[in-house]
């Protein structure tokens, strides 16, 4: 599903911030990023969902490589997936049920398609009953599943997600990561950057762990599970 | 296609309820758009209207022919001849000037101190005379038609009098050059103000516009309201414009058919110019468009360079 081949990137004036990472992420899986900040997992996470190119080496994305790929190709790759940030990225000028629909807008669905699916998302995250609230009346965990509400709603194959839970005390956070598992569950490939070790203790998934740009860990002390076919329901869109 | 029609419909809504929104600073705009397209249309029909009055003028032209004091029934019925046989001439006529006397003398009645003037003079003071009026009304024919009667023996002077109305038609067609200068600044003036209104817009939907990327939209779909934006200010201003057109244009009609009437003039300015209004309108839709496609490719890629140094 996505593989990177000594992928090294570097912005105009800085150093390497990934060096030479090699990966390959298998759909249905869920994979933990770490490191410390100022490791490189927002920059890998950038190149994975294709807002950034890499300076060297290949990033395949379904079998797309990215590097390839003509400028008017790359939003049509983006919608493939679900972006999660950590400072949420939500618009604050119109209320929830608008701020969920964003997605299918660009999408092209509309009317009662649109409003169904819509209500699921905020269904399946728990804000239904705030679809007509403004984002800025939700708590930080509330905000944070609305913005996971919105990457869902276009029902993308691979969730990304930015240190979700890094600005939450740790009930929400746990909230947070039990609404991921569940996505994980029915299929949902999740990539997940987060510096803090307690989401991921309880749990055996993989774990990419960057050091000043290099992948010094992989480890997979759980295989199959995951990667079980529960692909069937959440294909691609 | 559906698909596309859709988004369409959808930018389009999406740009009304902002309007709507926003309905003051929309009408402010709007009304800045009309007023800059009123200007030269204006201008554009004062000049129209006085063009065609001065055609029709110039149809009325008459060569005066001003004889000798001294010349004789001889002379006359002589000039008379050679006016008859002159191709270039339409139709003639002759004042002898026993009756210009007396029209003199039966105007100057109703005017006490005209006809004590005449009636000092004591003998005729006029010569005879031939109105000729021509078959061309180009200003050069009549010149060349001029000189040659003006050689005639027997003629004082020959009087054109449509030097005037050549010069009015020099300066109208001046004038037409001038409109076209003003309309250009003011569709200068009108993209940068369309521009900079898109351009605002875009930076108070900036966080729309960046999450937008994010997610997968496509340039034309970020671009697309905002272009429909510049369009409605065109339309509507350019509406603005003809409806300010019809009221003002109805106003001087009123205004000047008491002055029309003195003049024994049916003179006034058409209401309805269709072509016209079709222009402003159009040009107006057209001017914004282009306004906010310009404001908007650069403001995405200067967003897009912003993500990038995220």
């Amino acid at each position: 599903m996505i593989k990177f081949d000594q992928v090294t990137k570097r912005y105009p004036g800085s150093d390497e911030i990934l060096k030479n990472v090699s990966l390959h992420i298998e759909a249905g899986e869920f994979v933990f990023v770490t490191g410390h900040s100022g490791a490189g997992k927002s920059t890998l996470l950038k190149l994975i969902a294709a807002t950034e190119r890499p300076t060297s080496g290949t990033v395949l994305i379904a079998n797309q490589n990215v590097s390839q790929l003509k400028a008017s190709a790359i939003p049509f790759l983006r919608r493939r997936f679900g972006l999660i940030f950590q400072d949420h990225k939500l618009l604050y000028d119109r209320n929830c049920f608008e701020n969920v629909i964003l997605p299918l807008r660009i999408n092209g669905v509309s009317g009662n398609e649109a409003a169904k699916r819509v209500r699921a998302a905020l269904d399946k995250v728990g804000l239904l009953h705030k679809e007509k609230a403004m984002p800025i009346t939700l708590s930080g965990g509330e905000q944070q599943r609305l913005a996971i509400a919105r990457a869902v709603v276009s029902r993308p194959s691979i969730l990304i997600a930015d240190e979700p839970t890094g600005n939450l005390d740790a009930s929400y956070a746990a909230d947070i990561m039990a609404i991921f598992y569940a996505f994980n569950q029915v299929g949902v490939t999740v990539i997940m950057a987060t510096h803090d070790a307690l989401g991921m203790s309880a749990t055996q998934n993989r774990v990419l762990h960057l050091d000043q740009g290099q992948l010094t860990q992989s480890k997979s002390s759980i295989t199959g599970i995951n990667q079980t076919a529960f692909n069937s329901d959440v294909s691609t869109s | 296609m559906n698909n596309w029609l859709n988004h369409q419909l959808q930018a389009i809504k999406l740009v009304l309820s902002r309007m709507r929104a926003n309905l003051l600073s929309s009408f402010m705009i709007c009304l800045v758009v009309g007023v800059a397209m009123c200007l030269p249309s204006l201008f554009y029909v004062g000049v129209d209207n006085l063009s065609k009055l001065t055609d029709h003028m110039q149809n009325e032209t008459e060569i005066s022919l001003f004889l000798k004091l001294d010349a004789s029934h001889d002379t006359i019925s002589e000039i008379d001849a050679l006016l008859a046989k002159n191709p270039a001439i339409k139709q003639y006529h002759l004042v002898t000037k026993d009756e210009a006397w007396q029209q003199l003398q039966a105007k100057s009645k109703s005017n006490p101190d005209v006809n004590n003037a005449v009636n000092q003079l004591g003998k005729n003071p006029l010569p005879d005379a031939f109105f000729i009026q021509a078959k061309s009304i180009e200003p050069d024919d009549l010149a060349t038609l001029k000189t040659s009667l003006q050689s005639i023996p027997g003629v004082e002077q020959a009087l054109l009098n449509t030097d005037w109305a050549k010069r009015l038609s020099t300066i109208i067609s001046l004038s037409k050059n001038l409109i076209f200068f003003i309309a250009t600044l003011l569709a200068i003036v009108l993209l940068v103000i369309i521009g900079n209104t898109v351009r605002m817009q875009i930076l108070t939907q900036q966080n729309e516009i960046e999450v937008s990327y994010l997610i997968g939209a496509t340039n034309s779909f970020i671009r697309t309201p905002f272009l429909y934006a510049g369009v409605f200010y065109g339309l509507f201003g350019g509406l603005f414009a003809v409806l300010m057109i019809l009221g003002i244009t109805l106003t001087f009609n009123y205004a000047i058919a008491d002055l029309s009437s003195l003049y024994n003039s049916d003179f006034s300015l058409t209401i309805f110019n269709g072509s016209l209004f079709l222009t402003v309108v159009s040009t107006a839709v057209l001017i914004g468009w282009l306004g906010s496609y310009l404001a908007v490719t650069r403001a995405i890629a200067s967003i897009i360079q912003l993500q990038k140094n995220h």
